[in-house]
């Protein structure tokens, strides 16, 4: 499915006048099908309020825009908003916040018995078995168990799980390597991987980490004070140095490097993923 | 969710907002106190609060339609106490009669009477709220609670208490709202079934909400105790209240009101004997 924004614009307690900010201000994006898309900005510059749109959860207001997801027309009223969640996963900053039931099975199934009540148990459990398989867990192990007596990282996957079992097609993160350990986040960003390879066919990434977004992105859209100031591929954005600094965002460590080395005059042309970076500087070398 | 406007600061510099806490509490107390004194049927009196009501408004630079605002959330209370007044009072002369309803005149007096009565309370209180900081409000009344020290009341311990669960309210709201936003991305429904499935369907928000304030309360014991927090003992304070000359105004505005409404009632009450 494709995702196509046109001229959204959204203003928070719009009632007071004093009070109101513009969150979004005329936003119009298109992301492909397909994509590992990210999205970075500063903090308040309209990227969660940006997503949490794509499913609904915010509600777009009268001639404040349109969003086309598919055949689902989200400015319509009579839009059907369950079916469109259940195709767009969302997984929150700290997704082990949202856990309550007793056991990871029944917290994982949740969203399943929403969506697609007409599953049979031995058909959900199925689908409970493959999600919680997914995200790198023994099911066996952890089905019985209390989501509240899992490690932090466990628990984060439980909840990931809980988003995916509904089969979404988009897979919408905020900020979801926030608060892990360097394995962490380097199997959590695995897992992505491997997601978007085998499971869901585009995933959206809001993230403040740099170095994530230029590894993993395909591409990526720039947010500042509510409006997109730049979309490309990492590797364009990157290397506008000033747009980054102006915007007081960091550079990925590949592309510092490249900026110092370019400094020196040494040009290594490369993607920005390490890998990439490896292979220019490698071949770079043999040319000297 | 984010629309309480009930007891919600509206942040500006102005004549009552820097009035000491103490004195506004205590006029708010002495105001209400003005409005239930108020003798039956004398609109006068009514009057005369919704004027102080209106000139505080102006000095505390407040929007009125702000001020207003806060009735909307008592509105189905004022209006159900306006209609069993309505309906309920057979004294009086009847001015509309259909099958078993009989509206009178004291009844509609009576009804106009109350709504205007409960109006006015909230609009004061409100307007409390709206100029006093919460954490304002909790030092203004741990300081007027400090005589309870005498008979051992933990005053201190109770003003913190109180000051903490309004630090808390705005959290919780956001709180609540993002966890009301992850579970309907999972597809979870708080508006259909009937009021069992419904109260049945607010668990996956309660719960994490319920963790979620245990977290913090646990977090924020932490970090007072990181800070060497131990109680009232020996404490300072970064913003001490002072009476200044807005507080004398305050006084003397609230001590004329009182003053003019015991005059009406007893003017009221002469025009009867005499």
């Amino acid at each position: 499915m494709q995702i196509d924004v046109k001229n959204l614009t959204y203003v928070y307690s719009e009632s007071s006048r004093d009070l109101s900010v513009k969150a979004l201000d005329n936003v119009s994006l298109t992301i492909n099908e397909g994509e590992f898309f990210g999205i970075i900005g500063q903090t308040g510059s309209g990227k969660t309020t940006f997503v949490q749109h794509l499913n609904g959860l915010i509600k777009i207001a009268k001639d404040k825009g349109e969003i086309q997801i598919g055949e689902f027309c989200l400015q319509d009223k009579k839009c059907d908003f369950k079916g469109l969640r259940s195709k767009i996963g969302m997984v929150f900053q700290y997704p082990e916040h949202q856990l309550f039931a007793e056991t990871v099975f029944e917290d994982v199934a949740f969203a399943l018995k929403n969506f697609e009540k007409e599953l049979s148990e031995s058909q959900m459990e199925e689908r409970v078995r493959r999600a919680i398989e997914l995200v790198g867990l023994n099911y066996e192990q952890v089905k019985d168990k209390s989501p509240f007596e899992l490690s932090g990282g466990q628990k984060r996957r439980v909840a990931i799980a809980g988003v995916i079992v509904s089969r979404p097609e988009i897979l919408v993160l905020d900020e979801p390597a926030a608060g892990l350990d360097p394995v962490g986040k380097r199997d959590f960003l695995s897992l992505l991987h491997s997601l978007h390879k085998n499971f869901v066919k585009t995933i959206i990434i809001v993230s403040h980490d740099m170095n994530l977004v230029a590894e993993h992105c395909t591409k990526t859209a720039v947010f500042s004070h509510g409006k997109i100031c730049a979309v490309g591929s990492p590797k364009e954005i990157f290397s506008d140095y000033n747009l980054i600094e102006s915007l007081s965002l960091d550079l990925p460590t590949t592309a510092k490097v490249v900026r110092e080395l370019s400094k020196k005059g040494i040009n290594i042309d490369c993607d920005l993923t390490v890998k990439d970076f490896v292979r220019a500087v490698k071949e770079r070398g043999a040319k000297l | 969710m984010k629309d309480v406007a009930f007891g919600q600061y509206y942040p500006a510099t102005s004549f009552v907002h820097k009035m000491d806490a103490r004195m506004k509490i205590l006029a708010v107390i002495a105001y209400i106190v003005a409005v239930f004194i108020v003798k039956q049927f004398q609109f006068m009196g009514f009057a005369l609060c919704l004027l102080f009501v209106l000139v505080a408004t102006a000095f505390a630079k407040v929007p009125f339609l702000r001020v207003l605002k806060s009735i909307k959330a008592i509105l189905f209370l004022i209006i159900l106490s306006g209609i069993l007044q309505l309906f309920f009072n057979t004294s009086g002369k009847v001015i509309f009669e259909w099958q078993f309803i009989k509206i009178t005149d004291v009844g509609l007096l009576n009804a106009g009477f109350i709504i205007a009565r409960i109006s006015l309370v909230v609009l004061g209180a409100s307007l409390l709220t709206l100029t006093t900081s919460p954490v304002e409000l909790a030092d203004g009344i741990e300081s007027l609670l400090y005589p309870l020290k005498f008979i051992k009341f933990p005053v201190h311990e109770f003003a913190l208490i109180m000051s903490i669960a309004l630090r808390f309210i705005p959290t919780l709201l956001e709180e609540t709202d993002r966890i009301i936003k992850a579970q309907k991305a999972r597809g979870a429904d708080f508006e259909s079934g009937n009021i069992f499935k419904k109260i049945k369907s607010l668990i996956p928000i309660l719960i994490p909400l319920l963790i979620s304030s245990f977290r913090r309360a646990d977090e924020l014991a932490d970090a007072m105790d990181a800070r060497c927090y131990s109680g009232s003992k020996n404490r300072t304070r970064y913003k001490k209240l002072t009476f200044t000359f807005r507080d004398l105004i305050g006084f003397l505005a609230v001590a004329g009101l009182i003053t003019g409404i015991v005059f009406l009632n007893i003017s009221g009450f002469l025009a009867v004997v005499l």
